[in-house]
């Protein structure tokens, strides 16, 4: 019994770290029908960036201030000088996107070597919570906390915002947004920096547990594209729940059955596509 | 496949995707026109055969490599360029074909090199078919615009064989790779295989598999492939079954990749989990882009331009070739994107105006 609450735990605040590096890409694939595939680099870069802020000053916030502000850069760069210009030629993105993950990949080879970091967990949030004979890591806690919190805060700007009724209708019709006097070009431009500056902070969140080395991008984007695709685009929702059946399965599949662990979340993923390729819940992008 | 909708040329083909025009027939009896459109693909393959008596060996292994990517690229663009299918798993085949011919070399001991060949063709039609069924219900109807999902499932797919190649450690030596493959062994007496005369070897099988290629995208069959990438509900409404199309194009450019992973298996002597991968699919879409997806030898350009980039980088600048992929990617789809093989198509026309073509 106390193995399967661990293990709940574990896969939940996992779940909330594949929700964080998922939402980013969520929010501009599902919502702009723009594909990044340089997002699981985008993440790794954000812990780069994070961590040698961290190591220099010591000080955690600006580590995650310098994180998102610039992955959301480069996410802007790659935005306004390739993928603008590329609208609706998906495959063209594609190799484009996955050709710049692994130039990214190779810059960080090349500033900061091909050692794994690990993230320091933060003073304030190391030891565990006992609970009778359970003990659980604080920071699990504090990550399915700070999950949690982005969840509300995007689903918020999703529903109630005036930001977020303009790509609710830009995602139905762009031209009538456009005549609408409504200028979709920096509304989307500013989404895709929002988008990448989130994968750049929940590299350097994710850092304490995943660790960081240059060629994780690779895994990390495949992840992405599972939890997207289980949940099901356009909703900030989908992602969570994709997140959720990821984490739990993947978490579960390791505990109790981990000679079969590696498949049980792509055999998920694969079923999905066919039946239902929109996600479990969600609207097909197009 | 013999139809007479078979445009005369070779090198010279059908310059665009779009706008199918009337097909010129070849002109019976003029031979001259034919021998014209012909000879460059007569005199490459001449400098080819002359080659390793001019250059040093390491050029001449250059070129194998080259030229089992070119296969490689031309496999990729039937389902690419001519039908418009984006598949993103197309290294899954390049892989499996690598793998199953090193499994049936090093955990069967069969060493006989057509015995592989076939049985690699074989299992990768299979792998094809089997994939082939879940991928195209994703795929859907007219969907040259809308492959998003199609893509992320061949995607997948392929990484998942990645995991499949790792995991299975006792049939493909894990994430270090199988290695130890031998240069084929022909079964025929008095032949040995060796690095230079597998050269031969290759140029030969890209011969047959180009012609093959040529005959099979300028049959009936390619036309049609053709009418699906333009406008896939018309093909429909004109009576094709455009799935099967779609399928059996998915098996045979699955097929051809299979071919050319076994050459690059006996090439290299090791297969690794990677050669399934995102990556090696990216780089094969980069030499079909670069080359340009609209013509014919567009993926052999295509192939001689990133092979050789990445022999050159691998010589001045060691562990930057991921940057310099993401560079030549970045310079092919923004500045070059009807690729580097209309570019030279048109130079073609300029210099032998009505000559050719």
């Amino acid at each position: 019994m106390s193995t399967f609450i661990i293990t709940t735990l574990n896969g939940v605040s996992y779940a909330f770290i594949l929700f964080l590096l998922a939402a980013g890409f969520s929010l501009t694939f599902g919502v702009m029908g723009v594909l990044n595939l340089a997002h699981g680099a985008l993440f790794v870069l954000g812990a780069y960036f994070g961590l040698a802020v961290v190591s220099q000053l010591d000080t955690l916030w600006l580590g995650i201030v310098v994180a998102a502000a610039g992955t959301g850069l480069v996410g802007l760069g790659i935005y306004y000088f390739f993928l603008r210009h590329l609208y609706g030629k998906i495959p063209e993105q594609a190799v484009l996107t996955i050709g710049l993950g692994y130039a990214f990949a190779n810059i960080i080879l090349w500033v900061w070597g091909p050692f794994a970091k690990m993230g320091m967990t933060p003073s304030a949030f190391t030891g565990v919570v006992r609970v009778g004979t359970l003990a659980f890591p604080i920071y699990r806690l504090v990550i399915i906390g700070i999950g949690l919190l982005v969840l509300v805060v995007l689903w918020w700007m999703q529903d109630r915002t005036r930001v977020g009724a303009i790509i609710r209708a830009g995602m139905d019709n762009k031209e009538m947004t456009r005549s609408l006097g409504i200028n979709y070009g920096v509304v989307s431009t500013l989404v895709f920096l929002f988008g990448a500056a989130l994968a750049g902070f929940a590299g350097i969140m994710g850092t304490p547990i995943l660790g960081a080395y240059p060629s994780m991008g690779d895994g990390l984007l495949l992840l992405t594209l599972m939890v997207v695709v289980v949940g099901g685009t356009g909703f900030i929702q989908g992602t969570m729940l994709g997140a959720l059946v990821i984490g739990l399965l993947d978490t579960f599949g390791k505990t109790y059955v981990p000679s079969v662990a590696l498949f049980t979340s792509y055999a998920i993923f694969v079923a999905v596509l066919l039946v239902r390729p929109s996600g479990l819940i969600g609207r097909k992008v197009f | 496949m013999a139809t007479p909708m078979r445009p005369a040329g070779f090198l010279v083909g059908r310059l665009t995707r779009k706008a199918v025009a009337a097909p010129v027939p070849a002109e019976r009896g003029g031979a001259t026109a034919l021998l014209k459109a012909w000879l460059p693909a007569i005199v490459i393959l001449a400098l080819l055969l002359a080659l390793p008596g001019i250059v040093p060996s390491y050029i001449q292994s250059l070129v194998t490599k080259m030229m089992i990517f070119a296969l490689f690229g031309v496999s990729m663009n039937i389902l690419w360029g001519y039908g418009g299918i984006p598949t993103f798993g197309h290294a899954a085949y390049f892989g499996f074909g690598g793998y199953v011919c090193g499994i049936l070399i090093i955990q069967a001991g069969i060493s006989n090199f057509w015995v592989n060949l076939l049985l690699v063709i074989v299992f990768t039609a299979l792998l094809g078919a089997g994939l082939g069924i879940p991928a195209f219900r994703v795929y859907g109807v007219g969907a040259s615009d809308n492959p998003i999902y199609f893509l992320l499932v061949t995607l997948a797919f392929g990484e998942l064989l990645v995991r499949v190649a790792i995991s299975a450690r006792a049939l493909t030596g894990g994430s270090t790779g199988l290695a130890g493959i031998p240069y084929p062994d022909l079964g025929i007496p008095g032949i040995t295989i060796n690095s230079h005369s597998f050269y031969f070897l290759v140029l030969g099988i890209l011969t047959v598999c180009l012609i093959l290629v040529y005959r099979l995208v300028n049959s009936h069959y390619g036309y049609a492939l053709r009418g699906i990438h333009d406008n896939e509900r018309r093909m429909q409404a004109l009576g094709y079954n455009t799935w099967l199309y779609k399928y059996t194009s998915y098996i045979i450019a699955g097929a051809f990749g299979g071919v050319a992973g076994c050459l690059f298996a006996y090439f290299g002597g090791v297969m690794v989990p990677g050669n399934m991968g995102m990556a090696m699919t990216d780089i094969v879409f980069l030499i079909v882009i670069l080359g340009s997806a609209s013509v014919y030898f567009g993926p052999v350009i295509g192939a001689v331009a990133v092979v050789g980039i990445e022999y050159l980088a691998s010589v001045y600048v060691p562990d930057r070739w991921p940057l310099i992929m993401g560079t030549i990617i970045v310079i092919a789809i923004m500045v070059i994107p009807k690729g580097v093989g209309v570019l030279l198509l048109d130079l073609w026309r300029r210099v032998f105006r009505g000559s050719a073509a």
